[in-house]
């Protein structure tokens, strides 16, 4: 063993180069897998995962406390079937001022449900408090709000209090956010008591929850021990996660995608630049096998050559990937209220150990043929090509009126195919992975873009006063957006749940009224076409699977004892809004007098272009102060997490690919040290060698830089429609078609880029290379 | 060709201190001496494929010192012919192409430069293995194939180091008689060798090395 130990240590010595891109690559790639295995991981059913690990509430339950005490709500704890409980925390509903500029969730609708709660902690519904501190004394509070992206904002002490009408000055100290929805906002029992809590708030935990059946009947058993009349109101854990699912499970698709993808690159990448370090060992091999050493010792050489490196790269790269993937995931989690991810130590193991153990596999298959070969074969596979490779070609082109040193590159693929293919197989990976990967960002923006029409509507208004509501009438409205500078189009929109005849859930429409042409709802379309007489509907292709309908078809909508047959004249896409259109005059004849309430209307606005968004959100606050305007961020906060996740993957495998790539490109010039010492010797100048060597792989670039990318876009147009199929979101074409001419010709040109880059240093070495050297010692 | 003071170092070790030498055009120089003593190393300041660390090289009136690394190649090019004790064949190419090789390097066109290549190879007796590659070729031949290459260009000097050191008995005289064949056509030689034999046969002059430094110098009786 010690000599192969010194053998070992000797050839990882006299190849360092080599040595460190491998450790580079392993690095790399195990930081990739490891993300991408924490990705898979935190991918399979996160609303479940984070649920766990907040504890969270099985039912969220308010009593009346005029019915029943705290003594007997304590003692609901004991009842069979209930596993645990949280409460009584005494709970209130407030009013939020008019106007209230404090943009978060809860607190600018016109009222928000406060509970009276000492400690985030607890054996139920343990809330994320990811900013600031908890609410301990009178006068502060803690608001339930999903952290920004980034965690950029809400320090301790938000110099924005917030004014309860009639009551106190609230402090914001904190921001937490709780899976379960138990409260908007958490004050001190203390506090609480001041407000005079109008309901008791007991948290729930049962032993079985995984049906709302389950969920039923543990709130039955909690209902029966108590007087009658003393539950106000429950809220299953399932209809949260209905909520949540149907919001972000759209996303995970793509996730699992990168996953997949990262861990298919890395590990194709790992068998690609370890099996080319071995084939290029091969006359190494041999000299051994002739100085005395047995097959078995020689393959033992060179397994513990390459784990060397792998070993080392591995560790360092599961470090890496560890510490920089759980921030990560978190914030790309914890932004849509799922939690801090933490990765599970299997994940860390299974990189640690998998890596070398994939490192071994792929060195042993080209080390097994070497100790197959007899020693003089060894040496002249290792050193010499077989004799009449590509010679046509090589004629074909040295007769060519390309300079020498462009026609000798071009012909140096074809000298040695495994070489070549192994190279190739780089270039192609590492383009098709950024083609993909792009294609991949661009289809989720896209989605995003359509999903929220960000580019045609850029302004939503909502009324934020009860009160001013009142006073509103959305045709009014909309004539006073519509008249201020900038305004293009104005539609006004309303969500009401209708039923369907024959069906038993609810459909939830969305009634629009004003022009709708050019307010992007025609770019969701995935079959049919737009409304154009209120008698007609849109429904996402979801809602017509479930109805067992198509367009063309008719269904029957009831509302409040009204009841209208309507033609279905177009199927959109669905997903984050995954309900239906229609007309805002079909309301009136589906239920005429149904009650629209002004503060549930949206009004969303198109701006010319070049008008100034902050300009036109003043304008509209100055002229109607009971509306609260925003900007269309366009993007949402969770699309912007995923955009950035798959930006930083792709960046992230694309590096692993040039590795890939520059180290094949090493042990090409490597293994041609002679040659280009003799070429050298016979007049080639330096800048002749960095031309044949760039010219070598800027030709294996460009042809595999083309089959790359065409590779990529089939990938895509593959998996795309595959993720759409699991979120049950039919995608438009335009998700799809993606490519422009001009991001292909970039595409192309990666391949050809990632060659030169690649080629261009061990080039520029090798023309470096000490002539008299070289030719003495190979 | 001029060696004037030419002291070669790598780190410690002095591999040339201070040699002087000229070589005439037209002459056949053999050097001579124990492996390690230098003689390949000032092969290599006259190839202009190392620099000394004092002293200066000139041949054919270009003093190699003021030229960067693309002169040398030039220079290489067109004033030098290499052959060596391995052949240094390029496996990838056909006998022919590896000879036309260096023509083409110079911007030759190839229907020239392989047309040369096939005439040099003919008087090497060799015409008939032009399509075999390295590979194939015996070491004789190789070596016959390695002086077309270096004899493409019409060098002012050739350049021999070990010339017959890889070859059987029978191969090394054919490459010795071609070596001195050369000479009488008025090529100037510099011949690197353990060989005396391939000293006495091919070279007119043999200059002694010991140490790095020039220790003798005669003029030779070329054996018959």
């Amino acid at each position: 063993m010690k000599a192969v130990w010194r053998a070992a240590r000797a050839a990882v010595r006299r190849r360092r180069l080599q040595t460190v891109v491998i450790g580079l690559v392993l690095t790399f790639t195990t930081a990739t897998i490891v993300l991408a295995l924490a990705l898979l991981e935190s991918s399979v059913a996160p609303f479940d995962r984070a649920f766990e690990a907040q504890r969270g509430a099985h039912a969220v339950v308010a009593f009346d406390p005029a019915v029943v005490s705290a003594a007997e709500l304590a003692a609901t704890a004991e009842l069979p079937g209930v596993k645990a409980v949280a409460g009584p925390f005494g709970q209130t509903v407030v009013a939020t001022p008019p106007g209230n500029e404090l943009r978060v969730p809860g607190f600018g609708g016109g009222r928000a449900t406060l509970v009276g709660r000492p400690a985030p902690d607890g054996s139920v519904d343990e809330p994320d408090l990811w900013s600031g501190r908890w609410a301990t004394a009178p006068g502060e509070v803690v608001l339930n709000v999903l952290p920004p992206y980034g965690n950029g904002r809400a320090p301790e002490g938000d110099p924005r209090p917030i004014v309860v009408p009639g009551g106190p000055t609230l402090t914001i100290v904190g921001y937490a956010s709780s899976l379960s929805a138990t409260a908007d906002g958490w004050v001190s029992p203390e506090q609480m008591d001041a407000l005079a809590p109008t309901a008791t708030q007991m948290l729930y935990r049962f032993d079985d929850s995984a049906s709302q059946a389950d969920v039923d009947a543990g709130m039955a058993a909690v209902a029966g021990a108590l007087p009658g009349g003393a539950v106000l109101a429950e809220q299953s854990y399932l209809t949260v996660k209905d909520a949540v699912v149907s919001g972000t499970g759209q996303y995970m698709p793509f996730l699992v995608a990168f996953g997949l993808l990262g861990l298919a690159v890395a590990i194709l990448i790992v068998a690609n630049v370890i099996s080319g370090a071995v084939v290029s060992g091969f006359r190494h091999i041999g000299v051994l096998k002739a100085i005395g050493f047995t097959p078995r010792q020689v393959v033992a050489v060179y397994l513990v050559m390459v784990s060397v490196p792998a070993v080392a790269g591995a560790v360092v790269g599961t470090v890496i990937g560890h510490f920089g993937s759980q921030p990560l995931l978190t914030t790309a989690f914890r932004g849509v209220g799922l939690g801090e991810v933490v990765i599970n130590p299997w994940v860390d193991v299974v990189a640690v150990v998998g890596m070398p153990l994939l490192v071994l596999l792929a060195a042993l298959l080209p080390a097994l043929r070497a100790h197959r070969l007899p020693a003089a074969q060894a040496i002249s596979a290792g050193s010499a090509p077989r004799p009449g490779r590509g010679r046509r070609a090589q004629l074909w082109l040295s007769g060519t009126r390309l300079p020498r040193s462009v026609s000798l590159g071009l012909g140096l693929p074809l000298v040695r195919p495994a070489r070549t293919s192994l190279t190739m197989a780089a270039v192609v990976l590492g383009v098709m992975t950024v083609t993909f990967a792009s294609g991949l960002v661009a289809s989720v923006t896209e989605y995003a873009k359509v999903a929220d029409r960000s580019e045609a509507v850029q302004v939503y208004a909502h009324p934020v006063d009860p009160e001013a509501a009142e006073r509103m009438d959305s045709e009014s409205v909309r004539a006073t957006m519509a008249g201020l500078p900038g305004a293009a189009n104005v539609v006004a929109e309303v969500f009401i749940p209708v039923s369907a005849l024959g069906y038993a859930q609810g459909v939830d429409i969305e009634f629009i009224q004003g022009e709708t042409a050019g307010m992007g709802y025609t770019e969701q379309l995935v079959g049919g076409r737009w409304i154009e007489a209120p008698g007609e509907v849109v429904f996402s292709s979801k809602l017509l699977r479930q109805l067992g309908k198509d367009v063309g078809e008719h269904v029957t909508l009831t509302l409040n004892g009204g009841r209208k047959d309507v033609l279905i004249v177009g199927r959109m896409m669905g997903g984050v809004l995954d309900n239906a259109y229609a007309d805002w005059d079909l309301l009136a004849e589906l239920a005429p007098g149904h009650e629209v309430r002004p503060d549930w209307i949206t009004y969303q606005v198109q701006l010319d272009e070049g008008t100034d968004v902050e300009g036109y959100l003043a304008a509209v606050r100055a002229a109607e102060p009971g509306l609260r305007p925003e900007a269309n961020a366009g993007l949402g906060q969770y699309t912007v997490t995923v955009i950035s996740l798959s930006t930083t993957l792709t960046l992230v495998l694309g590096t692993v690919a040039a590795l890939g790539v520059f180290n094949t490109v090493v042990l090409n010039a490597r293994e041609r040290r002679r040659d280009l010492g003799m070429l050298k010797s016979i007049g080639m100048t330096p800048r002749q060698v960095v031309a044949m060597m760039v010219t070598s792989m800027a030709a294996l670039g460009v042809v595999g830089g083309i089959a790359g990318v065409l590779l990529g876009i089939l990938v895509h147009r593959q998996v795309v429609p595959i993720m759409g199929e699991a979120s049950q979101i039919e995608l438009p074409p335009v998700l799809l078609d993606v490519w422009r001419p001009l991001s292909l010709t970039l595409l192309s040109t990666a391949g050809v880029a990632i060659a030169v880059f690649g080629a261009y240093i061990p080039a520029r070495s090798a023309a470096r290379l000490p002539i008299a050297e070289v030719l003495h010692n190979e | 060709m001029r060696l004037d003071g030419v002291r070669k170092e790598y780190g410690e070790t002095v591999a040339l201190d201070g040699v002087s030498l000229e070589i005439r055009a037209g002459e056949a120089v053999a050097v001579m001496g124990p492996s390690g003593c230098g003689k390949s190393t000032m092969l290599n300041m006259v190839a202009g494929l190392d620099r000394p660390t004092e002293g200066s090289v000139s041949v054919n009136g270009e003093d190699l010192g003021r030229l960067d690394e693309t002169g040398l190649a030039l220079f290489r090019r067109h004033r030098i012919g290499m052959i060596f004790q391995f052949f240094n064949l390029l496996d990838d190419l056909p006998a022919l192409d590896n000879v036309a090789l260096a023509a083409q390097l110079t911007g030759v066109r190839a229907s020239q430069a392989r047309k040369r290549a096939l005439e040099l190879l003919d008087e090497l007796g060799i015409a008939g293995r032009r399509d075999m590659y390295p590979s194939a070729l015996s070491g004789g031949e190789r070596q016959r194939v390695a002086v077309a290459r270096a004899l493409m260009n019409r060098p002012a000097l050739l350049l021999a180091d070990e010339p017959t050191g890889a070859l059987d008995s029978v191969a090394g005289e054919q490459v010795m008689d071609l070596l001195l064949d050369l000479n009488q056509i008025g090529q100037t030689l510099l011949i690197v060798t353990h060989d005396p034999q391939l000293a006495a046969r091919c070279a007119s002059r043999l200059v002694e090395f010991a140490d790095g430094r020039v220790v003798g110098e005669r003029s030779l009786e070329r054996a018959a």
